[in-house]
Parts: C-alpha cells; sequence; structure tokens
C-alpha cells in the first residue's frame, strides 16, 4: 500500500456551545466527532453515511484542513497539516499547497459561485492560482473543454453565462469543474448530488467518477443515502463508512457493507433506503426515531437507545472497532466470548 | 403494430372517488405556456396515491391546482369534484373564497416541504395548534386533545412539543407537528408535496411508516408528491407518473414498479440508485425534459424515446390500457417491454408473456 494522501487518527472535534443568557454554567460541549481515524488513499473513493446530525459533514471539513480538531492528528501526505498550517513543521510544503489540493463542492453550489460574475470568469480564478503563466486563450481552451466534458455544449455559450443562467444540475458541475482545476488530490462532496433529482443523480456521480481517472483525484462523498454511497463506491473502488453519533460505527469495502452489514446501525441504514422490491419491509427496526442529543451522548455505545438488538452490556462500555474481514465494526457482537451475550436485552418499558 | 386493437380512454377512472381531476390546466402568458396540461386523475377514497415527476414535470402545480391554489398570474381550468363522504359534490374551482377557506383545512389539507416555512418562527407550537382551531371555530380543548393524541401517533412527547418553538426543533419533529397540525381538524384527504424531501432518508422512512399508520386509524385519503419513486413505491397504493406537464402513466404500484408501461417510467427505473441492481446496468436518462415553453408537438418524450416514430411526433397519446385499471400515454407501450428492460427485475422476470398483459 502506498502511503495514505489523508490520515486521519484518533480525531476528535468538540465544540463549546456557548448559552446565551446561561452565564453561571459551563458551556456545553457538542462532541461532532470523538475518536475517529480513517485514511483516504490515491483515486480512492470514500463515502461516509448516516443520519443528520452524524457528523459526517464535521469529519469531511476535518479530513480536508477546513475544521480543526480539538484532539487527534490530521495528515497530509504524512504531514501533520495543522502543523504546517501554524508554521510549526519543517516540512517542505506551505498550507497554500495543501489547501490548493484539498478542495470542496457543496449541497448547494448555487451559494458557492459569484452571481455577479460569468462562468469564464469564474472557472479562470483557479487556473490562474494553479498555473499563473496560462495564457489567456490558453485558459479560455481549457475551461472550454472542461465545460464540454462534463455536457456543458456549446462550452462558449455556458462560459458566457452567470451563475443564475444555469440548473442546479449545471451549477454543480461548474461546482465541479472549478474543483477540478486546483488539480486537487482530494474532493470533498458533501451532499453534492442529494439537491438533485433522484433519475439525474446517477448521471452527476458517473460523471464524477470519469474525471476523477482523468484528473488522478481522490473523492470524500457525503450522504444521508446509501444507495448512492454504495454507487459511487463501488465503482471507484472504495469504502463506506457508517457514522453515528460522531464514531465510525462500520467501515469496509462498499459492497460488503451493502451485502453484509454487520453493525446493526448499518442494518437500520440499510432498511432505510427505498428500494424496487415491493416486499413487506415491516416495522421500524429501531427503538426511537428521533437520535439524541450529540450534546449528551448516550453512555456506552452510543446507539444502544435506539438499537434493535441492545442489551444491558451495551450501556456500560463503548465497543472499540473489531476487525471482521476487510471490514471495521464497533459493536459487541463481533466478539464471540463478550459479556454482551450473557446480560439481558434491553426494553424501553 | 399492434395499436389499433388497443383500447384507450381519456383518463383511469377508480369506483369510489373522493377527488376528480378533468383536464386540468394552468396557463401563463395568456395561454402560450402550460405549466399542467390536461390533466385527468381520480384519488380513490381511503388511497394512498403517490404521484411522481421530476423538478419542472407539473407536479406542484397539480398539487395547488387541487386547492385552487394556483400562483398568480396562472390561470386553471377544467373541474376538480370533491366528493365528501355524506352530501353532494363541489367543484372545487366555483367554490367562493369563505368556502375554499373552510375546505382547505377542514375537507383537504396539506402538507409541504420544509415545515420550517410553513410555521411562523415567532409562535409556539401550541399557539399553532390554537390559532388552526380557533380560525375554524373548533372547540380548542376538544382539539387539543385530538393534538396530543397526533402527535404520540407520531412519536413525539406532546407537552414538549407544544411548548417549543419551531426552530428548537429538529427538523424531522418539525414536519412531523406540521403534519399532526394539518391533521388536527380532522380533514378526510391530505395532500403532501415532498414532506420529507429535506430529510435524511432514515427519518423519511420513519414518516412514511406513521403515515401509514395514521391513514389507517384516521380513514384518510393521501395523495403524496415527489421526486422520488422508489421511496413512495413503499407507502403508495398507486402511481402516477407525470412528464412536461402532462399524466403519462397511472396504476397499481406493483403494476408501476414490474410492469411499468411507458419508455419514459421504464428509463426512470432504470436511472434509479438502489441497493439491489446490479451497478452496471443503471444508466441516466439521456437528454433533458422540456421547458414549458418548449413543448414538442405530439408526446412531449418523443425527442428522447428511443421508441419514438412519426405518430409520436404529431400526435399526444390518451390512455392505453396496459391491464385492468393500469394505463399508459404511450403507442408503443407493448414495443416498450422488449426495448427497455427493467434493470431491477431478475432475468427471468423481465419478459413479460403478451397474453399476461391484457
Amino acid at each position: 500500500m502506498s502511503e495514505p494522501v489523508i490520515s486521519l487518527e484518533n480525531v476528535e472535534v468538540h465544540f463549546e456551545n456557548e448559552r446565551l443568557l446561561d452565564f453561571g454554567n459551563d458551556p456545553e460541549t457538542v462532541r461532532a466527532v470523538d475518536g475517529v481515524s480513517v485514511d483516504v488513499a490515491e483515486n480512492d473513493v470514500l463515502s461516509l453515511v448516516g443520519e443528520s446530525g452524524c457528523g459526517k459533514t464535521t469529519l469531511g471539513k476535518t479530513a480536508i484542513g477546513l475544521q480543526r480538531p480539538t484532539h487527534g492528528s490530521v495528515k497530509y501526505r504524512g504531514h501533520d497539516i495543522w502543523e504546517i498550517r501554524e508554521g510549526n513543521s519543517d516540512a517542505d510544503l506551505e498550507w497554500s499547497d495543501i489547501r490548493t489540493s484539498l478542495q470542496i463542492i457543496h449541497q448547494d453550489p448555487g451559494s458557492a459561485l459569484n452571481p455577479n460574475r460569468r462562468l469564464l470568469s469564474i472557472l479562470s480564478e483557479p487556473l490562474r492560482q494553479v498555473n499563473p503563466d496560462l495564457s489567456k486563450s490558453e485558459k479560455r481552451n481549457r475551461i472550454y473543454s472542461l465545460l464540454e466534458r462534463v455536457g456543458m455544449n456549446p462550452a462558449a455559450d455556458f462560459a458566457d453565462r452567470y451563475p443564475h443562467q444555469l440548473s442546479g444540475g449545471e451549477k454543480q458541475r461548474v461546482a465541479l469543474c472549478r474543483a477540478l482545476l486546483m488539480n486537487p488530490d482530494v474532493i470533498l462532496a458533501d451532499e453534492a448530488i442529494s439537491a438533485l433529482d433522484v433519475s439525474l443523480r446517477v448521471e452527476m456521480m458517473d460523471m464524477m467518477l470519469d474525471l476523477q481517472a482523468e484528473f488522478d483525484t481522490s473523492f470524500v462523498f457525503i450522504s444521508h443515502d446509501l444507495s448512492n454511497a454504495r454507487y459511487f463506491s463501488s465503482h471507484g473502488n472504495g469504502k463506506i463508512g457508517v457514522m453515528y453519533l460522531g464514531q465510525l460505527a462500520e467501515i469496509g469495502p462498499a459492497e460488503q457493507v451493502i451485502n453484509e452489514p454487520q453493525h446493526p446501525y448499518t442494518e437500520v441504514l440499510r432498511w432505510a433506503t427505498p428500494d424496487l422490491s415491493l416486499d413487506d419491509h415491516g416495522e421500524m427496526p429501531m427503538r426511537k426515531i428521533d437520535i439524541p442529543d450529540p450534546i449528551n451522548p448516550p453512555s456506552g455505545c452510543r446507539f444502544h437507545t435506539r438499537c434493535p438488538k441492545a442489551r444491558e452490556a451495551c450501556t456500560r462500555a463503548n465497543p472499540t472497532a473489531y476487525e471482521h474481514g476487510e471490514q471495521r465494526v464497533a459493536c459487541f457482537r463481533e466478539d464471540d466470548t463478550h459479556e454482551y451475550w450473557d446480560s439481558p436485552e434491553l426494553t424501553d418499558d | 403494430m399492434t395499436q389499433s386493437h388497443d383500447q384507450h380512454t381519456e383518463h383511469i377512472a377508480v369506483d369510489d372517488p373522493i377527488i376528480e381531476v378533468r383536464d386540468a390546466s394552468v396557463t401563463y402568458d395568456e395561454g402560450t405556456s402550460y405549466v399542467l396540461d390536461g390533466v385527468s386523475l381520480d384519488l380513490g377514497r381511503g388511497e394512498i396515491l403517490g404521484v411522481v415527476g421530476e423538478s419542472g414535470s407539473g407536479k406542484s402545480m397539480l398539487a395547488s391546482a387541487l386547492l385552487d391554489a394556483v400562483p398568480d398570474p396562472g390561470l386553471l381550468s377544467g373541474t376538480i369534484e370533491y366528493h365528501p363522504d355524506s352530501g353532494a359534490a363541489t367543484d372545487i374551482l366555483e367554490l367562493d373564497t369563505e368556502d375554499l377557506r373552510a375546505l382547505r383545512w377542514e375537507e383537504i389539507s396539506m402538507v409541504f416541504q420544509g415545515a420550517m416555512s410553513s410555521f411562523n418562527p415567532t409562535m409556539s407550537l401550541r399557539k399553532h395548534f390554537v390559532e388552526t382551531l380557533e380560525a375554524h371555530d373548533e372547540d380548542v380543548e376538544a382539539g387539543m386533545d385530538r393534538a396530543h393524541e397526533l402527535l404520540e401517533d407520531l412519536y413525539l412527547e406532546p407537552d414538549r412539543v407544544l411548548s417549543s418553538y419551531p426552530h428548537e426543533l429538529s427538523g424531522g419533529m418539525q414536519q412531523r407537528a406540521l403534519i399532526a397540525l394539518s391533521l388536527v381538524l380532522e380533514p378526510e384527504v391530505l395532500v403532501m408535496d415532498e414532506p420529507t424531501a429535506a430529510l435524511d432518508l432514515l427519518m423519511q422512512r420513519s414518516i412514511l411508516l406513521l403515515l401509514d399508520d395514521l391513514k389507517e386509524k384516521y380513514d384518510l385519503t393521501m395523495l403524496f408528491i415527489t421526486h422520488d419513486l422508489p421511496l413512495v413505491a413503499a407507502l403508495a397504493d398507486r402511481m402516477a407518473i407525470m412528464y412536461a406537464f402532462r399524466l403519462i402513466e397511472i396504476g397499481q404500484t406493483e403494476e408501476i414498479i414490474n410492469h411499468a408501461a411507458h419508455p419514459y417510467t421504464r428509463a426512470l427505473l432504470n436511472s434509479t440508485p438502489n441497493l439491489d441492481a446490479p451497478l452496471e446496468e443503471m444508466r441516466p436518462i439521456e437528454g433533458q425534459s422540456p421547458a414549458p415553453i418548449n413543448m414538442p408537438d405530439g408526446c412531449a418524450y418523443h425527442p428522447r424515446c428511443p421508441l419514438a416514430e412519426d405518430q409520436c411526433r404529431t400526435e399526444v397519446p390518451d390512455f392505453h390500457i396496459v391491464a385492468g385499471d393500469h394505463g399508459s400515454a404511450c403507442f408503443n407501450w407493448r414495443e416498450s417491454y422488449d426495448e427497455i428492460e427493467l434493470v431491477h427485475l431478475d432475468d427471468g422476470e423481465r419478459a413479460i408473456p403478451e397474453g399476461d398483459r391484457q
């Protein structure tokens, strides 16, 4: 295995939530990410899935150096990003180089594109940063060919438009082009296809995967939709990481996580993913609908308050990750000899 | 070609409709552009009908039309008859303002995407319920008892939710509270336009299960509008597919999923990422749907359709009867079975014996 592009080790991101008009008490701590280790390899496609509030966006932003971890390390090709950023590293790397290598596209591309500039101008900016010596016509040619590549024909016509003259899908393609023109090592796609119609998602993912091969880049793909994560990560030979309340419940090769989910929470997400089989999907496999407050996460295994398989033992200790083939699973059920098996089932009455 | 033997009809009727939509159109620009184009549709009493369409297919316009709430300066034509459990039918488009206001909450209630924009951020949830009850001259005490029960039905803690302001609740809680509010005046029909679209999948699926329970408990009829075909397939009894401001296919959910008989519906099914279909067979639909000012002649899907022929370019197809109450607005629906295989079905299920389809 070659060295990972990004390596996160035991990363924690805790936010102090200062409460107005509540001076006497200690500030509340939101444990958005709480002890996650994960690598992003060259040409990797890592999908992070989970509910709203599970910490997947915070983890993604931490991985590309936009969010500072309160504990643990984030390394870019072996060098600690935050030491470089603060000038405490003797590595032969500048923060500005790393920042260029790690790009992001958002769920709402409209808000990330300057409404007062035409696409040609919006897309010239990254080229100017990466290749200051390019002539004007070279820049234009590159932009036109990339626009054509993402299906925006005729490119000259599109390049002359303002963002408001584009559909949602077209804006997202422009955001992707802009990220790619920086020649990045990693692109964080934060719910980048969630706002598109279901019927347009495959097309957008195919395009991202095609361009990945061409531009030699990795993706961190954040989604609440397991079927999109499967499509994206399986095609890119990557992994799916399932997050729950700031922690990785399960991570492994995409098809294995989908077809042989080991963690009860992954099974719940699988249940929640619509398919076309029309089988009766039966009762909700969770004991509670709403995710607990990350300010005060449950003791023990964080999923025990909703888990259909929770037992008494799950309330006492937080399971660390067990190896299961190529998967890593944070659940006591992986250990045949664990006291879990002898402890009574949890009920809500 | 076997077209001449096909039975066809202008609309697929049901036995006991609670709402009958006939030839509903919405035009802008003095009738030059249609954003809803001659839709005829029955909503059966007690059923859940899923209406599926992409952005800009006219599905939200259909929801607005049902309650005569088309945004200005749109012009709505056609008839929309409401058949209450007892009493005479009324054409919703003939009602005066006062009667329409009563009908909108007490008979037919609506839930939209994004609860935050439906709530007043400066009012507690309790006040929303009380004001709604008062505005319709309902007994507030009895109404609040119903509110408690509805909130519990939706897995919410009534006292906590009622004393909260909207922003103090999570997105999933807000949307469930909004559903409870929409049912507090005991309507017969609940119309929902992308009611779960802004939520994560787990919450969407949970809400769908709860809607199914509510439908049984309160004898509701539901119309659920979405772009997400697989999502609503788990809930709906029947499905109606819209394309370019028209209804193009309607039938029992099982029929639509396994025997879709319109090339667009079949392409739509194949373009949907899911956990079961072989990865390499999922593919996007080529091309784009037309804008209202640029509607092609004939079948609006013909520029994208692999089966299009001369007739499709000049004539708008009405509903060809595929089987029972399954209708497809396509001249070549039979050919679509062979031409466009459904990738989510196992190989053995894909070929449908012709004899079984009529």
